[in-house]
C-alpha cells in the first residue's frame, strides 16, 4: 500500500494502460489467431477420420462386390438366358408369328395369336418383366400331334405357361379337335 | 573514514525512476509475452500443415477409391437384382404345370368303346391347383358301367402322380341313340367328369399309404 500510494498519477496511468494492452493481447490472441486454428485443425482432424473410415468401408464393399461377382456368375448366365427367350421389338410385332411358326412345324397349321392382356408382375424383383396373356387357337389338330407340340412347347419356352387349355371334337371329323390353348409368358420390357 | 558525497544524487533518481518505469517494464513483459504466445501459435501452425496434409493424402485416396466404389455399388444392386429376379423367375419355371404328360395319362386312360368329346382344364397360377372337365360317350352293353371304369382307371393313374386328387361325375345319363361297335349296334351313355388335383407329386411312402389295398374273397 505503502508502495503505491509512492506511484504518480502518470505510473498508474501507464500501469492501467499495459493491463488494458496484455488483455487486448491476450483477446486477440485467442480470438483471432489460436481458436480458429485449433477449429480449424479439429474439423480437419475429424474430416481425415470420416474419410479412412469410409475409404475403409469402401474397400470392404469393393471385396464384397468382388466375392458376389463370383458367386452370382451362375445366376448371370441364366439370367441372361432367360433374357434371351424375348425378342426385339413389341412381342405383339414376333411372338404370334413366332407360335405360329412353331405350331406350323409341328404339323398344326392356322394358328391363331391374340393378346389378351399385359401388365406387370406383382413381385417387385420382376419390375424388368412384364406379364403377357396370350391366347392360341388351333382350328384343326389331331390328338396326338396336339400332346407333342404342346410337349415341345413346354420344353422349349420356360417362361410360358399354359394356364388353360380347352379341346373341342370337330363334329365332321371326330378325329379331329379344336384346341384353344390360354398361356402366360414373362418378357423382359425393353 | 572518508566522507563520501553523492553529488549526482538527482540524476541517479532520474535513471533510476526511468528504468522501473511501469509503461517501459509494462512493453517488455508484452512482448515477452507475445514472443512466447508467438512460439505457441507456430508449433500450432506447424500442427495443422501436418494435419492438412495428412488430410490432402487421405482425399487423394478417397477421390482415387470413389469412383470405383461408385461403380461397385452399382454393380452389387446390379446382381442382387439379377439374383432376385433370376429366383423368382426359376420359382416360376418351376411352378409351371406340364399338361403333355396329363393329356398322355389321359389318352392312355380311353378304352376304344370311350370317346372323348370335350375337353377343359386350368391350372392355378400358383401351381397348386388344377381343374378339368372332361365330357365324353361311352358305348357298352353297360354304358354307365363302361364310364364308371374310365373314372377309375383316370382316378388311379392321376393319383399315380399327383395328390389331392377328385374324379367326380357331374353328369351320366344314358342317350337314345345307339352306337356301332365292331359291327354290333351298342347303347350308349353321355358322361360329364369334374376333376381336381393338386400337382405335386405324391411322397413315395404317403401314395402306397393312401392307396386301399385290393380286397381278396374267396367263394
Amino acid at each position: 500500500m505503502t508502495k503505491i500510494k509512492k506511484m504518480s498519477k502518470d505510473e498508474i496511468q501507464k500501469i492501467v494502460l499495459s493491463a488494458l494492452g496484455f488483455i487486448a493481447l491476450i483477446y486477440c490472441y485467442f480470438t483471432f489467431f489460436l481458436g480458429p486454428l485449433n477449429r480449424s485443425r479439429e474439423t480437419m482432424a475429424k474430416t481425415i477420420a470420416d474419410t479412412q473410415a469410409k475409404t475403409a468401408s469402401s474397400k470392404t464393399e469393393m471385396k464384397k462386390t468382388e466375392n458376389l461377382e463370383r458367386q452370382a456368375k451362375e445366376a448371370t448366365t441364366r439370367y441372361a438366358a432367360l433374357r434371351a427367350t424375348t425378342a426385339e421389338g413389341a412381342p405383339i410385332a414376333w411372338f404370334p408369328p413366332k407360335m405360329r411358326n412353331f405350331f406350323a412345324a409341328q404339323g398344326i397349321d392356322k394358328a391363331g395369336v391374340r393378346l389378351e392382356s399385359s401388365g406387370p408382375f406383382k413381385q417387385p424383383e420382376l419390375t424388368d418383366w412384364v406379364r403377357d396373356v396370350w391366347t392360341v387357337d388351333l382350328p384343326l389338330s389331331d390328338y396326338d400331334t396336339l400332346g407333342q407340340a404342346i410337349a415341345k412347347l413346354e420344353n422349349t419356352e420356360p417362361l410360358l405357361a399354359v394356364q388353360k387349355i380347352v379341346i373341342r371334337a370337330v363334329p365332321e371329323d371326330p378325329q379331329f379337335q379344336q384346341v384353344s390353348l390360354t398361356a402366360q409368358t414373362a418378357l423382359f420390357a425393353q | 573514514m572518508a566522507l563520501q558525497l553523492n553529488l549526482l544524487h538527482e540524476q541517479f533518481s532520474e535513471q533510476r525512476q526511468r528504468q522501473r518505469d511501469p509503461l517501459k517494464l509494462g512493453i517488455y513483459a508484452l512482448v515477452g509475452f507475445g514472443a512466447l504466445l508467438f512460439l505457441w501459435y507456430g508449433w500450432n501452425a506447424y500442427q495443422t500443415i501436418q494435419i492438412r496434409s495428412q488430410l490432402n493424402a487421405a482425399q487423394a485416396e478417397w477421390e482415387k477409391v470413389e469412383p470405383k466404389v461408385t461403380a461397385a455399388q452399382k454393380r452389387a444392386d446390379e446382381l442382387g437384382k439379377i439374383i432376385d429376379s433370376t429366383k423368382i423367375l426359376d420359382g416360376l419355371i418351376d411352378q409351371r404345370f406340364y399338361w403333355a404328360p396329363l393329356l398322355g395319362k389321359l389318352a392312355a386312360c380311353v378304352a376304344p368303346n370311350i370317346q372323348i368329346v370335350g375337353f377343359e382344364g386350368n391350372a392355378s397360377e400358383s401351381g397348386d391347383a388344377a381343374t378339368l372337365m372332361i365330357e365324353g360317350v361311352s358305348a357298352a352293353r353297360e354304358p354307365r358301367a363302361a364310364a364308371e371304369d374310365f373314372r377309375q382307371a383316370f382316378s388311379e393313374t392321376l393319383m399315380k402322380n399327383y395328390t389331392e386328387v377328385k374324379v367326380a361325375f357331374r353328369n351320366l345319363e344314358d342317350l337314345d341313340t345307339l352306337a356301332t361297335l365292331a359291327g354290333v349296334p351298342t347303347p350308349t351313355a353321355h358322361f360329364v367328369l369334374n376333376v381336381s388335383f393338386n400337382p405335386k407329386p405324391p411322397e413315395p411312402g404317403a401314395a402306397s399309404a393312401e392307396t386301399p389295398k385290393p380286397e381278396v374273397t374267396t367263394k
